[in-house]
């Protein structure tokens, strides 16, 4: 449905789920589970995170080809 | 974030306080057969009240025992805390697993329903309406700490 890339951008800034998650006040499984592909985040949450890596959210997060 | 009507973390432990003890004693008292209906005879205000060997009658105080009522209370609140208190760490993907849960249940609850109306014929149905007054806080509770422990043990293992 959609991919991101949580996991590298968070490499590139060298931080751990658990200090990303603090930094959006969500859960460490959240974080997780996004970079897995499994849940996908609601806008607010997408926006926080586009804030976060001082990236627009198009650059974090893509449809898949089927969508 | 911003959740609607779940109650604050703390009212979990008072959930776990009120619902196991009550929902034994009622599992005992089922099993067992036990005559807990005998305990605890005080002055009930009744909206309607029909008995066996009893007038039937409207707005009445009657003598009544409170033994059933008191453990059905204290299982559903007990119950309604458990399952809708916020989680420590409650967010939206919680949220999301709280609602996919409550459905499951719902479902499953029904199924059962479905099931034990074609198969089950006399007293024992009667037995099943009475347990379903809790199935569905049960199941879902069940369900919703299933996923949740889930949850956490996976992303514990890949970090």
């Amino acid at each position: 449905m959609m991919t991101n890339n949580l996991k590298v951008l968070r490499a590139i800034k060298n931080i751990s789920q658990e200090e990303l998650a603090k930094k959006i006040s969500v859960s460490r499984q959240t974080i997780n589970a996004m970079e897995k592909g499994k849940y996908v985040p609601s806008t607010v949450l997408a926006l926080k995170l586009a804030r976060f890596f001082e990236n627009p959210v198009e650059e974090i997060f893509s449809l898949e080809n089927e969508d | 974030m911003k959740t609607h009507f779940l109650f604050p973390n703390k009212f979990k432990i008072l959930g776990w306080i009120l619902f196991i003890p009550s929902l034994l004693t009622f599992m005992l008292a089922s099993i067992f057969k036990l005559d807990i209906d005998k305990y605890l005879n005080i002055k009930v205000f009744a909206i309607y009240q029909e008995s066996i060997g009893q007038k039937p009658g409207f707005f009445e105080i009657i003598e009544d025992s409170f033994s059933y009522e008191l453990i059905t209370i204290l299982i559903i609140l007990g119950g309604l805390f458990i399952c809708f208190s916020k989680l420590k760490n409650e967010d939206e993907y919680t949220s999301k697993i709280r609602y996919e849960s409550l459905v499951w249940a719902t479902y499953f609850n029904y199924f059962l329903i479905l099931f034990f109306t074609l198969f089950l014929y006399g007293m024992p149905f009667l037995n099943v309406i009475v347990y379903n007054v809790y199935t569905l806080l049960i199941f879902f509770m069940i369900r919703f700490h299933y996923l949740i422990y889930k949850l956490n043990k996976t992303s514990n293992d890949d970090e």
